[in-house]
């Protein structure tokens, strides 16, 4: 709550991003398949992928475990190729990670070596800025998710919440136009997830970035998003294109609301089939 | 009120005392022939003159520029090519095969063509400890490179580092734990080399000096250098020891 507060006082020294010069961030995929190859078998993790993430927007992608989600971030992300169909943001295909495409991963992978501070100045000095004014970003980052008091603090001291937080922080610092997060909060306790889901919209309601969320959480999922798609069970399709429309700011109560139930009926419906799907193959 | 004794701290601060004791015992009792094993009061009284009648500051400065010397170039191009190695495939397929035959040869056996390269000048020396510790560092790095956390890397590329700066920024302090490792164990190599270079002929050294004194049968003297090979030894492994716990401060 407390970094609630300290954000909203903190509006006005936000970052230029809020004033989207284009809209950028668009996400779009055609025919898209990916598929890895070892010895002896083929395995196709994801296929038919037709996908459009406008420019702003909030995606989650809900599936059940194993079911390539991850895989497809990690292809829009440019860590893998799909070995078909095409793959671009705002129109220019992705061949390799860039720092346009901000990342939070599961396990934060904050660099232990470096202090708070270093880890989110990090983005800022690879794109050459000075010391003085990567510093600069990183404390208006930090701010932004309420952690200046831990700026000299290494990674390890912190809680896995504020870990995430740090995560989300050093993946803004770049000004990216996407942020993925790949079941950034998988590992938090139950509270402590509801607590970081109501900042992030709140973050992403500030910054008007689209987001590119991986989840199995339907609740979670229902909660962020404008857009739900259900991925099925391996090979990975887009199953289901679910519009959220769900009133913002959204809090707690939300998730009481009989609309807020009717969609997650219809989701754990689609997850079970899928789950169910998933079991029968391995068994 | 009865005082708990500690036995642990009476036998630790007693364990030199008592060895001290006995070994004066046993030479003083003439067990053995104490030219050959005399007292520790004639080790001291060795030590005393080679400090102030003899060269020791002269030997134990020779001594500790060849292990400074070749202990500096071997972990930087050790650490250097490592990375490299653990980095890139293409310098792995390319250096690892060579390493392998020249890794497993013992730094000792190279001291005759040594001696036929650089006499006996201070570079063989350099070269001698350089080649046992180069070994031990760059696989050390290597190992550590390829072990650092590949999400760590992600992370990295996500948040645009350039190729070039991943070494300096990533991988480097990545593998340091692992890097530290390598380097401790190679100071106790570039002593072992030490001993080997200055046998093989020089003109000053603690072990030179003690290769003197045994020709001379100045058995005390052999024993206090020695012993401050030993103390030399210790000093540099407890300061890595200090240093690695420092360099693992996120662990």
């Amino acid at each position: 709550m407390k970094f609630l507060k300290s954000l909203s006082s903190k509006k006005s020294q936000l970052p230029v991003v809020s004033e989207p010069q284009m809209k950028r961030g668009s996400i779009s995929a055609r025919d898209v398949e990916i598929s890895f190859s070892n010895d002896k078998q083929n395995h196709i993790a994801a296929t038919n992928i037709n996908l459009d993430i406008n420019a702003g927007e909030f995606v989650c992608l809900l599936g059940p475990s194993g079911c390539g989600k991850s895989t497809l971030l990690n292809a829009v992300a440019g860590f893998i190729q799909p070995t078909a169909g095409t793959l671009t943001q705002d129109g220019q295909a992705i061949t390799e990670p860039g720092r346009d495409r901000g990342m939070v991963f599961q396990s934060h992978s904050l660099f232990p070596w470096k202090t708070v501070l270093g880890n989110i100045m990090h983005g800022p000095l690879m794109s050459g800025q000075s010391r003085s004014n990567a510093e600069g970003t990183a404390r208006t980052f930090l701010e932004l998710v309420g952690l200046s008091a831990y700026a000299n603090s290494y990674p390890k001291l912190l809680s896995g919440g504020m870990k995430q937080r740090v995560g989300i922080a050093r993946a803004l610092a770049n000004y990216p136009s996407v942020l993925m997060m790949d079941e950034p909060f998988g590992a938090l306790d139950a509270q402590t997830r509801l607590m970081m889901q109501e900042e992030l919209l709140k973050l992403w309601d500030d910054l008007k970035i689209s987001v590119l969320f991986v989840t199995h959480d339907i609740d979670e999922a229902i909660f962020l998003a404008d857009r739900v798609i259900v991925m099925s069970a391996s090979p990975g399709q887009l199953i289901a294109d679910i519009k959220i429309d769900l009133p913002r700011p959204r809090n707690s109560d939300t998730t009481l609301s009989l609309e807020f139930l009717e969609f997650k009926r219809q989701c754990s419906l689609l997850i079970r089939e899928q789950t169910l799907a998933a079991f029968e193959q391995q068994h | 009120m009865a005082l708990k004794i500690n036995y642990n701290i009476i036998a630790q601060f007693s364990s030199i005392p008592l060895f001290l004791l006995l070994w004066q015992w046993v030479s003083d009792a003439e067990i053995v022939n104490p030219l050959l094993f005399p007292p520790p009061t004639r080790v001291a009284e060795a030590f005393y003159r080679w400090a102030t009648d003899g060269p020791l500051i002269m030997d134990v400065a020779m001594s500790v520029s060849r292990v400074v010397v070749g202990f500096t170039l071997g972990s930087v191009v050790g650490i250097f090519v490592g990375m490299l190695t653990g980095r890139y495939q293409l310098v792995a397929s390319l250096l690892t095969p060579i390493f392998g035959i020249l890794r497993p040869i013992p730094p000792i056996a190279f001291v005759p063509l040594v001696i036929l390269w650089f006499g006996l000048s201070e570079v063989g020396k350099y070269f001698l400890v350089f080649w046992g510790v180069f070994f031990t560092v760059w696989i050390a790095t290597h190992l550590g490179v390829q072990r650092v956390d590949q999400t760590y890397i992600r992370a990295a590329r996500c948040l645009g580092t350039p190729e070039h700066r991943m070494l300096s920024e990533v991988l480097f302090p990545g593998s340091l734990p692992f890097i530290f490792v390598g380097l401790r164990t190679s100071v106790s190599i570039a002593f072992y080399t030490l001993v080997a270079a200055e046998l093989a002929g020089a003109f000053s050294g603690v072990v030179y000096r003690i290769d003197i004194a045994q020709q001379n049968l100045q058995i005390g003297q052999v024993m206090a250098g020695l012993l401050i090979l030993g103390f030399m030894s210790a000093i540099t492994d407890k300061l890595f020891s200090v240093i690695t716990q420092r360099i693992g401060w996120w662990e």
